[in-house]
């Protein structure tokens, strides 16, 4: 009886042990197995995330291989392209290749440019004891021809207007056109300091001839002693610059060599000296100078500007040579010329001139004499009237003694009129008073002049 | 006798022409390899004065104070200095940069201007040329 009342306690005892045990353990692990499988698991996943960054650097490498792959292909087909249109061109060059090619010495290809300029003048003069009148007193263009960089041909002309007269200056029906060429010339701008001038050109005795006849000077005439020294020479001419310091200073050369005065009749005699015309050709059609010697000169100036329109220039010239058929008189000048502009409105200047010339009947004659000229700008007094503002007074005392025994002097008293900065009327009057009685007289000259 | 003299005469003036044509083309030249030396010396001045080379152990001298340039003209100055002396000023706008090209020749000859100071005008005068 008691072991059959034991069973069902004994069965409940360990219904209740299995439910209080967990259920793990029921497979019972070591901590340290657990601990160790842990760390492996660690381990693995740290491989894991390299291995995934070590991916993505590949993956970004990759992508750039692939596009510089990309770009250089597309480098090739545009290399490709160009030489394929040089060789087409190659090919179309050769088919048109110039019979004289251009020698690779030759420099940069010539630059052409052609072009105009000039001046013209209108006057009216009235002169003691005749009637007034127009003149087309001068239409002087100048062709201007740039071959190259440094190769320039000029070539100015003065075409004027005269009533016929006979062989005795006596008036007939018509008149009739003069064209005087003033200078036709080759200029070859060898270095920045040397250009070579040839053919028939402006001396450089002084500086009026080149720098002030025409429109540029401010009195219609020119200065009387610039008539006892040659405007122009047939020859070969080198001049330069070379700057002195940064400030616009320079010194300035020339220096020609030219047929040089002549004779008219081709003796010594003193009133045959012709200064203009010994340009190379003579009468008969042949070739060569009237004399057997050149004739030699030139200038030397200094040009000293302290600002903009404030400045001096100073300078010495002059020429020898002889100038009869026999080649035994000498003919020589020297000039000194002067300029000071001492602000925008004013301006002095002037020239001083001796010439020595060797004759068979009056030994050695002295042609000579001197200008200045002051202008000055209405301006500079600041009135703000727009009349006056384009006004400047001009004055001007020149003489010349012609070595022949003719003394003159002149004063002339005038106004330059700016319409603007090309067209200007000019008024002047002048006095002039001579011991020839036939030469002493006054004038009103008045000269519009348009320059382009 | 004086056919003699005359020829001595020729003779000399054709001589001296001669040999002053050539000492100016001397002179020239000079100027002109003067003038192509000039950035090269200036060069050197400028490596001279930048310092000590890589291998001294001296350390480098302070470089001395530049003498004060004068100032370079402008072609706008170098403009209004040389052109009105003779005539009244043109404007940049009355011709293409062709034609101041062609124009600058004739006056850098007739008014025997510096050349660089010539192509300074022109390069004014071609900035506000008329097309």
């Amino acid at each position: 009886m008691k072991i059959s009342s034991l069973i069902p306690g004994v069965i409940t005892a360990g219904c209740a042990i299995s439910l209080a045990l967990p259920p793990r353990a029921a497979a019972q692990v070591s901590t340290n197995d657990f601990n160790a499988l842990k760390q492996m698991v660690e381990h693995l996943n740290e491989k894991v995330d390299k291995l995934e960054q070590t991916h993505e650097q590949d993956q970004k490498t990759h992508e750039q291989d692939q596009q510089k792959i990309q770009q250089l292909q597309q480098q090739l087909g545009e290399t490709q392209i160009a030489v394929t249109n040089a060789v087409q061109k190659a090919e179309a060059a050769t088919q048109v290749q110039p019979v004289h090619p251009v020698p690779p010495s030759a420099g940069p290809s010539a630059q052409q440019n052609f072009m105009v300029v000039g001046d013209a003048e209108v006057h009216f003069g009235k002169v003691d004891g005749s009637h007034g009148a127009f003149a087309l007193a001068d239409f002087a263009p100048i062709f201007l021809f740039r071959a190259r960089d440094n190769v320039l041909f000029e070539a100015g002309f003065d075409v004027t207007l005269q009533n016929n007269a006979d062989q005795n200056g006596n008036r007939t029906a018509g008149h009739s056109t003069s064209v005087d060429l003033s200078f036709g010339q080759l200029d070859y701008l060898w270095n920045d300091y040397v250009t070579v001038v040839g053919g028939y050109m402006l001396l450089p005795l002084g500086t009026y001839t080149e720098r002030s006849a025409g429109w540029l000077n401010k009195i219609p005439d020119d200065p009387l002693p610039r008539g006892v020294l040659p405007s122009n020479g047939a020859g070969l001419q080198l001049r330069g610059a070379v700057p002195v310091g940064q400030a616009g200073q320079s010194i300035t050369y020339s220096v020609f060599g030219v047929n040089g005065p002549s004779s008219a009749d081709g003796t010594g005699n003193a009133d045959q000296l012709d200064l203009d015309s010994n340009v190379g050709f003579k009468n008969d059609g042949t070739f060569g100078n009237l004399h057997g010697s050149p004739s030699g000169g030139g200038r030397i100036g200094w040009f000293y500007p302290w600002q903009a329109h404030y400045d001096v220039e100073l300078g010495v010239s002059g020429q020898t040579g002889t100038w009869d058929d026999a080649d035994k008189r000498r003919w020589s000048a020297a000039v000194l010329d002067a300029a000071v502009h001492l602000s925008p409105n004013v301006e002095l200047k002037g020239e001083y001139i001796n010439t020595w010339a060797e004759t068979d009947n009056m030994g050695t004659i002295h042609p000579r004499g001197w200008w200045v000229q002051l202008a000055y700008k209405l301006a500079g007094l600041n009135l703000e009237l727009p009349v006056i503002n384009n006004v400047e007074l001009v004055g001007r005392y020149d003489t010349v003694k012609d070595g022949l025994g003719t003394n003159t002097d002149r004063y002339t008293a005038g106004y330059v009129y700016y319409f603007s900065n090309t067209l200007l009327f000019e008024g002047d009057y002048e006095f002039l008073s001579s011991n020839d009685p036939t030469q002493n007289h006054n004038d009103f000259v008045f000269q519009l002049s348009y320059g382009f | 006798m004086n056919r003699l003299n005359s020829l001595k005469w020729r003779w000399r003036a054709g001589a001296g022409l001669a040999v002053m044509a050539a000492l100016i083309y001397a002179a020239s030249l000079a100027l002109v390899a003067a003038t192509d030396t000039k950035p090269t010396d200036s060069k050197a001045a400028d490596t001279k004065a930048a310092g000590a080379k890589p291998g001294d152990t001296k350390p480098a001298s302070p470089p001395k104070p530049a003498k004060k340039k004068a100032k370079k003209l402008t072609g706008a100055e170098l403009y209004a200095i040389h052109c009105n002396r003779c005539h009244p000023e043109r404007y940049a706008t009355e011709r293409t940069a062709a034609q101041w090209q062609t124009l600058m020749l004739h006056m850098r000859v007739r008014a025997n201007l510096p050349a660089a100071q010539a192509k300074e005008i022109l390069r004014y005068l071609q900035e506000d040329s008329g097309s």
